[in-house]
């Protein structure tokens, strides 16, 4: 064939096209007319004023460049959707992985039930209760004087505890020495070991009752039988925790042995900044 | 219980002890201890006639509940060191 031969098959073939769309654009338009359902795409139904104007023009598409119902226009609108969508539920897992975080270390949430009402006497014969560790923040040992080395040493990471919060925070921390001897932990007794410690700690103790009472509040494991010899020689087994109590009185956790005192100032400082916050910024 | 304390008047009834003997106690315990481990000994009241004069000083030192408590502290130490030892052992085989 010859070149011009070529062009005018060409021009006859575009013509040949444009008649055939020509042809089914006005067959659309009259399947339109009739109000049928669009079966091109799959998601737009019923033809509207604007349905109308878009589909003649999509409905041009699949002829040339799509896959059954996936034209470029679908392509393009799918993989924007799809990145949006990966963005969002980025966005949103790492809130939510925020939020249950915050949730998790939050007291309010499954707080243990640690602590109660109690009635104690003070090493200095005073009366003693719960109410009492209001409006500071305490800390509460469970011990007895003729304790070996582990409640001295706890006694003493407390004493050192408190001694540098309160030059972080000032005095707003109580310690509190609860005795599990009350067969031979008298108040002055008591008041003669705490002379060992700091100087603002509270030494309480009651009768067998009370003592028992006071450990069943505050989850306290301890082995003094209630007919134990005063003057006897025995050591006393008990759990081995120092609980930090926030100025409402309410649990907040509980220090063991392995808890160095620079960890326990660390955890401390944490507990007051977020109970701070929840607070209003209140002074304690 | 016998506390040799200076700074302590006449008790009429057993008070406990305060740092100053309890200190005191733990040091004795301790040289008692160095000595039994120098020995070899690790169960208390074994080592037969050597370390008499570090145990008398100790059991004079520390109340007898204590004293016991820091016994059976020893040999139970003693046990965990051997078992730690051995899960050392493996965990370092097992590095490998």
């Amino acid at each position: 064939m010859t070149r011009p031969g070529l062009l005018q098959n060409a021009k006859r073939f575009t013509s040949i096209q444009t008649q055939s769309r020509a042809l089914q654009s006005s067959a659309q338009r009259l399947i339109y007319r009739r109000a049928r359902p669009a079966v091109t795409h799959g998601n737009q139904v019923q033809p509207t004023a604007f349905g109308k104007v878009t589909k003649r023009f999509a409905s041009q598409l699949p002829e040339r460049n799509s896959i059954g119902a996936f034209t470029p226009t679908a392509a393009a609108l799918f993989v924007v959707a799809g990145i949006g969508l990966a963005f969002y539920f980025r966005n949103e897992k790492t809130r939510l992985e925020e939020e249950r975080e915050k949730e998790r270390s939050a007291k309010s949430y499954g707080r243990p039930q640690v602590g109660g009402p109690f009635s104690l006497t003070t090493h200095g014969n005073k009366s003693f209760t719960q109410d009492d560790l209001l409006g500071k923040w305490s800390l509460v040992y469970f011990g007895f004087t003729n304790c070996p080395d582990i409640c001295p040493a706890e006694m003493d990471k407390m004493t050192e505890v408190i001694n540098s919060a309160q030059k972080y925070h000032g005095d707003i921390f109580l310690p509190v020495f609860i005795s599990v001897d009350p067969a031979r932990d008298s108040t002055s007794q008591i008041s003669q070991y705490l002379e060992d410690f700091h100087s603002q700690f509270v030494g309480l103790v009651g009768d067998y009752a009370t003592t028992k009472a006071v450990c069943k509040a505050y989850r306290v494991y301890f082995s003094t039988p209630p007919n134990a010899d005063p003057n006897g020689d025995y050591l006393v087994d008990h759990s081995i925790f120092i609980y930090l109590m926030d100025p409402e009185g309410k649990f907040v956790d509980a220090f063991g042995q392995v808890v160095t005192s620079a960890d326990a100032q660390a955890k401390i400082n944490g507990y007051i900044e977020e109970w701070r916050k929840d607070h209003g910024g209140s002074r304690l | 219980m016998g506390w040799f304390s200076s700074n302590k008047n006449e008790k009429t009834e057993p008070t406990a002890p305060n740092r100053e003997n309890r200190q005191k106690c733990w040091e004795t315990r301790d040289a008692y201890f160095e000595c039994l481990d120098k020995a070899g000994v690790v169960k208390a009241g074994q080592e037969g006639s050597i370390c008499r004069g570090e145990k008398q000083e100790y059991e004079g030192s520390c109340a007898k509940s204590w004293i016991e408590y820091f016994n059976q502290r020893r040999i139970i130490a003693d046990a965990q060191k051997e078992r730690l030892a051995r899960t050392n052992e493996q965990f370092q085989g097992a590095k490998k």
